[in-house]
This record gives C-alpha cells, structure tokens and sequence, in this order.
C-alpha cells in the first residue's frame, strides 16, 4: 500500500477533529490545552506533508519546526495563565470561569 | 351744550348737582365708618342732608318761576343717536328737590333718636342712599337715567323696609315691595323703549319740552305719527299703560297698591319718609315729567285709577286696627287724589297736594312712631302680650304726650282738610277741579267728583276714628297695668323739633297768605298752566263750605259713636265690615290666583328641569360613560396590548440572544464552530 498525501491529510483532519472534541467537551483546562495542541500537531502535519511538493527548500518542514517552537511557547504562556486562574479561583473548570458573563 | 351756559347758571346746576352728592357722600362715609360707630352715622347723615336742604333751598331760590336750566354732556353713541347725560333744572324738579330735602331732614334727626345706636350705622347708609337715589331721579334729563335711578330708589326701599331682616314678615314685605316694583319697572322700560323707537332720543327736553317731539305728533288713520317716523296707534296705548304701570308700583295704585301697607314692616321713620317724599313720590312726579305725552282717553283712565283708588282704600282704612296701616291707607287714598288730579288737566293742583301731603303725612307718621315707641317702651318693661301699633291698646293718651297730640290734630286736620291747614288748599283745590271737569260732559263723568267727595268724607270718620282712639277716652294702658305708675312721655328733643317744625309746615301760610283760596297759593301759582282761567264758578264756594260741614258732622258722629256709646258702626259680622277689614280681599286674591298661579307654574317648572332636563343630562351623562368605557377597554387591551405584544417580542429576542452569553468559553468556540460549520455548508449547496 502506497501512502499518499491524502492518508496524511486524513490522518490530520482526524487529529484536528479529536483536538476539538477535547478543546469543546473537557472540563479540565490543563486538557483543553492538550486539545489545542493537538489541533496544532495536526496543523504541522500537514505542513509537513505538503513539504514533499518543495524538495529544493524545505519549506514546509522548516516552518513546521518554527510552529512547535511557538507552539512550547505559547504552551508555557498557557501554563503560567491556567496557573494564576488557579490561584485566583480555585479551579481550572473553563466553564465554572465565567465572570464576563455579566 | 355747556358753554352755552352762563356762569351763575352753572354755579347753580354745580349747587344742585352738590345737594344730590351730599347724601350720597354721607351714604359712603358710612359705608366705610365701623359698623359700632353709633351715632356718629346718625350726625354724619344729618349733616350731609341738611348742607343738602340748604344749597336746595338755594337752587329753588334761584330756578323757581325763571327759564329752565338745562345742562347736559355726551354720555355715549348708539349708533348715529348720541345719549346724553345731563341735568334739568326747571319748576318740577327744583320743587320735587326741595321738599325732599326738606322733609328728609327732620327724618333724619328723628331717626338719630328713633333708631338704636348700635342699628344707626346700616340705618343711615341706607336712608342717606335712598335720599339720593330720590334727588338723583328728579334732577335726571335723561329717560334711561330716569330708570336707573328709579331702580335704585326701588332697591333702596327694599333695603329700608327690610331692615330688620330678622323678622320673617319684613323679610315678606319687603320681597313683595320689590316685586311689586319690578313690575313697574318692566312698564317704565317698555314705555321708554317705545318712546325711544318713536322719537330716537332720552332727552326729556326734546321729547316733552316747550315745542318737544310729543308735541309735533299726531295720531291720524290709527297711526302715530311724528318727524321722526310712525308707528301703529297701540303703540301709544302701550307706552302708556307701561307708564302707568310704573306709577301704580311706585304710588301704590290699585292694582299694585297693596306692597305700601305691608311695608310698614319697616322702621317708622323709613316710613314716613317712604310715605312723604321719597318713594311713592315718584310715581306722581313721574306723570308730572311725562304728562304731556297722555291724550284724553289715557287721562280718563288716570282719573277713574285715582278715584277709585282713592276710594278704596279710604274704605279700607275705616276698619283697620294697626295704627301705622291706617295711615298707610290714608297715604294711599291721598295718592289717588294726586293721580286723578293729573287725570283731570289739575296738573298743578296735583302737585300742590303733593307737596301739602307730604308734610302732613310725614309729620303723622312721625308722631306715630313717637306714639308706638313709648307704648312698644312699656310693653317691653312690663313684659305685656300686645300689640304696640294697635289702636285698641291705645286711647288717652292726649294728656301724656300732648305735644304728639296736637301735631297729630294738625296732621289729621290737614288730612281731611279743614281750612286753615294746607291739605285745606290742596285738597278743595282738586276737589273743585274735578267738579268744573266734569261740568258738561256726559253724566257718567260725575262719577268722579262726586267719588272723590264721598271719599274725603270717609277720609274724616276714619281719621277722627284714629284721633278719637288714641288719644281721647280711658287710659287703655291704665286698665292693663292698674297698679303701675306709667311714663309716657314725648321724647326726646329730637322727637319734638321735626314734630314741631312739620306742624308748622303742615299750616297754610308756607303755601299762601289766604286760608281760603288754594289760586292764591305760591305752589299752585308755579305751576298752573299758562290758559288756566281763575274759576268762579258756583263749585268755589259752595265745595270748600259743604266738605268742611261735611267732615265735622262725620267727626262729630265719630266721637259721638267710639266715646259717648261705645259701639262699633257696623257690627264686625257684616259684608261691609269683613270687606274693609280685609282690604277688599285683593290681597287674598292675589294670593290665591296670582301667588298660587305662579307658585303653581315654578313648581311645574321645577319638575319639568327635574325630569325632563335633568332626565336627558343624565341620558347624555350615561352615553358618555358607556362611551368613555368603551374607549377605556380599547384603550387597555388593544392599544396597550398592541404595546405589550411588541415589549414581549422584544423581551423574547432579547432572552434568545442573551442566552448566547452564557460567559462559558466552550460554548462560545462550539458557536464559532457552528459558525464556520454552517457557512461551509451554506458554501456546499450553493
């Protein structure tokens, strides 16, 4: 069996979908957040597939690089957000934090 | 109009105009003083009408037997006629001015002592407007003047007459003298306007004066015609039956007469005053100003009113037992004289008794109210249940107060006329007149004189009737209080002085050097037209002796009936006697037919507003609440539910959308996500 792109892309929009089942449905932000990642892991991966298209540069794979670095920052920014919404509320439930609603 | 006046003349119209404000000033003064000023009123009014006596005598001196003074000013404009206002000066009402004055003045100085200090302050605003309203209504040049001050001296002597408004019969007499008045009053106005749509103008002067409007017209083919235009005959007939009218109200005449003895409910003094020269006075100076305007047919109709007038009330006083409703008859009678007189062409006879009369007839009712007070004075010390005016209370009383005795004798002889009084001069006067008037006319015209010579002779049985019972025979009083050392007195020195001063006026030589010749009399001499021949016919000898004996014969009979038998005439039970004693029953009549009519019509009236007229407000006030119901329910539930349905719309898409923010994150990614969702889908079908 020949993998092709469209086994990847399958691959990733399944992913991408599982990422937003987790982001929608979890009550732990610590899983939203692991749902988010994953939506962005299957967001690499298709850049990283479509890199087969530019053998010359790479430039799929070298932005794939520059996104999981932005992604471990953004994650540590997350962290250190989900820790303070602790500290102040005792609780890392997204849908008990809802103080804007009023 | 004015500069044509002379200086001194106006100087003397300034002096009349001055002599009808004073009263009125007094009126004002107190009208404005405290009501507990007390006798200060009573001066202030004196003072006020004595200045006016005085700048009247003035005027009188200077007017009387010269050429009218006549001063008028533009008042306003109807249209093109200019109505003036203004003042005539000429023989009738410098005369009229005068003895009002004259006889208001010592009723004013008997009230000062006949009123109670603390009534004396609403006393004597009244009195002095009444005075006013009378010298006002003389001095007048005007017609519509005329009737205001006509209306005024109506309203004053319904304040007078009423004045002690808590007695329910003076609150009584005087609505039925004011009614009675308006009455009147409806006729002078009709006649006025008639007189106005004939003549286009008030002025007196122009209408009756030498050479005036009344004169230049004629009645030709049933029509009245006059420069200034034409009107159907019966229009004359109504303007004088409206004339008319006003005299009988305001001289008490039959029909109209019966307010005047009613309105002795008043204080004495406002009676005689009423009595003498004010009110009813009116009336006959009324025809004096109008009495050109009447022809022969109208004149007949003033001569037979009087007369019998004069009759019948002489009858009724016959019987009469209230001393002061005696005389009140008495004054009714005399005004008959005066209205035949005028009915006779005896202008000036007419006016001559209304002056002589005037004298007299105050000076009784002022010794009556000397008489009542003192008797009224110990029936409230003595607690007693009678009547202080009635006669049968009365009798000898000559020697407890015999100053008021002798004034009344010369009232009462001036009042039959026996000579050397000057109702001896008036009265034969009028009496010899009416003789030569009816003198070849038909037979029937004797009716008249010889009425009016029956009449004087009833005049001295009940006038020596009064005199015998009061003042002659026992001491009524004497009887009731046996034990009681009784104060009768005269009073008070303001008592005598009018008293005094009225008997002297009462005598001939005020009004002529000759006892015995009412031609030689200065009054008559005034006023006598300018064609009056001097009569020498058989009447001037033979009328003043026959009346004379007449009168003393009755007198005699009269004393020889109440003291030296002690009987009545005729025995209460008789026709006659009930006729009189109840005035001819005219007054139950009017009460029965007129009163009752009228109270019959109002109460109809009363329940025609009741049902009908209130019946159909209440129907349009229950169409208009069912409307305003109906309109309330629209209103609530569809215009306001029209309103509620939209708030509820809006608080619906409100409380959709608002749902949205529920402030939960995942929520708001699902919706995004459906978002985008829905777009795609929305992208794939199209």
């Amino acid at each position: 069996m020949i993998i092709t792109l469209t086994h990847y892309l399958l691959v990733s929009a399944g992913l991408f979908s599982i990422g937003i089942y987790i982001v929608l449905s979890k009550q732990n932000s610590i899983q939203v957040l692991i749902g988010v990642e994953m939506m962005l892991n299957a967001a690499i991966l298709n850049l990283v597939a479509f890199g087969k298209f530019d053998k010359v540069n790479n430039a799929g794979q070298t932005f794939a690089l520059f996104a999981i670095v932005l992604a471990a920052a953004s994650t540590a920014v997350a962290l250190a957000i989900v820790l303070n919404v602790y500290r102040r509320h005792q609780t890392i439930d997204p849908g008990k934090i809802n103080q804007l609603k009023d | 109009m004015i500069a044509a006046v002379s200086h001194i003349d106006l100087q003397t119209v300034t002096y009349a105009l001055a002599a009808v404000g004073l009263p009125l000033v007094g009126a004002v003064i107190n009208l404005l003083l405290p009501g507990r000023s007390g006798k200060l009123s009573g001066w202030i009014s004196t003072l006020a009408v004595l200045l006016s006596a005085a700048l009247a005598s003035l005027v009188f001196g200077r007017v009387w037997n010269h050429d009218a003074l006549h001063v008028q000013q533009l008042w306003f404009t109807i249209g093109n006629t200019p109505v003036n206002a203004g003042v005539l000066l000429n023989n009738l009402s410098v005369f009229m001015l005068l003895l009002v004055t004259v006889i208001a003045l010592p009723v004013h100085l008997y009230s000062t002592a006949y009123i109670k200090p603390e009534e004396q302050n609403r006393y004597f605003t009244y009195l002095s407007f009444f005075c006013f309203s009378m010298l006002a209504l003389v001095l007048v040049d005007s017609m519509v003047l005329l009737y205001a001050f006509w209306e005024l001296v109506g309203f004053s002597s319904y304040l007078l007459i009423g004045f002690w408004f808590m007695r329910d019969s003076a609150v009584q007499a005087n609505k039925k003298a004011f009614i009675m008045n308006r009455i009147g009053d409806i006729g002078l106005l009709s006649a006025i306007i008639i007189l106005f749509t004939q003549y286009h103008t008030f002025d007196l002067v122009q209408l009756f004066g030498a050479n005036g409007l009344i004169f230049k017209s004629t009645i030709q083919n049933g029509m009245w015609i006059a420069s200034t235009g034409q009107l159907p005959e019966v229009w004359q007939y109504v303007a004088f039956a409206g004339i008319f009218l006003a005299v009988a109200a305001k001289s008490a005449q039959f029909p109209l007469h019966t307010w005047l003895p009613d309105a002795m409910e008043g204080p004495t003094s406002v009676s005689a005053l009423i009595h003498a020269a004010t009110m009813v006075a009116a009336g006959v100076f009324l025809l004096g100003r109008v009495y050109p305007m009447f022809n022969d047919v109208e004149l007949n109709v003033l001569a037979i009113i009087g007369c019998f007038t004069a009759f019948l009330a002489a009858t009724i006083a016959l019987t009469q037992n209230d001393l002061k409703r005696i005389l009140a008859y008495s004054t009714i009678s005399q005004l008959g004289y005066m209205i035949m007189a005028m009915g006779i062409n005896a202008y000036a006879s007419s006016l001559f008794h209304l002056a002589t009369h005037a004298f007299f007839k105050c000076l009784l009712f002022l010794c009556a109210g000397v008489i009542i007070h003192e008797v009224h004075h110990i029936k409230e010390e003595h607690q007693l249940d009678i009547d202080a005016q009635d006669i049968n209370n009365m009798g000898g009383l000559r020697k407890k107060m015999p100053l008021t005795f002798i004034a009344t004798l010369i009232g009462c002889l001036a009042l039959v006329g026996l000579p050397f009084t000057s109702g001896y001069l008036s009265k034969d006067g009028i009496l010899i007149q009416a003789f030569e008037w009816a003198e070849g006319k038909a037979l029937w015209f004797k009716i008249i004189p010889v009425g009016i010579f029956i009449t004087s002779g009833i005049t001295a049985f009940y006038v020596a009737r009064l005199i015998f019972k009061v003042f002659f025979g026992d001491l009524k009083l004497k009887e009731i209080l046996p034990n009681v050392n009784l104060h009768i007195s005269d009073g008070s020195w303001s008592f005598r002085i009018p008293l005094i001063f009225l008997s002297i006026c009462s005598l001939f030589p005020l009004f002529s050097f000759n006892p015995f010749s009412y031609e030689h009399a200065w009054l008559f001499e005034g006023f006598k037209a300018g064609n009056y021949i001097g009569g020498q016919s058989i009447y001037h000898q033979f009328i003043p002796i026959s009346i004379s004996v007449l009168s003393v014969l009755i007198a005699y009979w009269a004393f020889a009936v109440y003291l030296k038998q002690r009987k009545l005439v005729l025995s209460p039970d008789t026709f006659l006697f009930k006729l009189s004693y109840n005035q001819w029953y005219i007054d139950a009549f009017y009460k029965q037919v007129i009163v009752k009519a009228i109270l019959l019509l109002s109460h109809a009236l009363y329940w025609f507003d009741r049902t009908v007229i209130d019946g159909f407000i209440q129907l349009l006030q229950q169409i208009t609440l069912f409307l305003s119901g109906l309109a309330a329910w629209t209103d609530r539930y569809l215009v306001d539910g029209a309103l509620n349905l939209i708030t509820l719309l809006v608080k619906g898409i409100g409380n959709f959308f608002r749902g949205f923010q529920s402030g939960r994150v995942q929520y708001y990614l699902f919706s995004m996500l459906a978002a985008v969702l829905a777009v795609f889908i929305i992208k794939l079908l199209i």
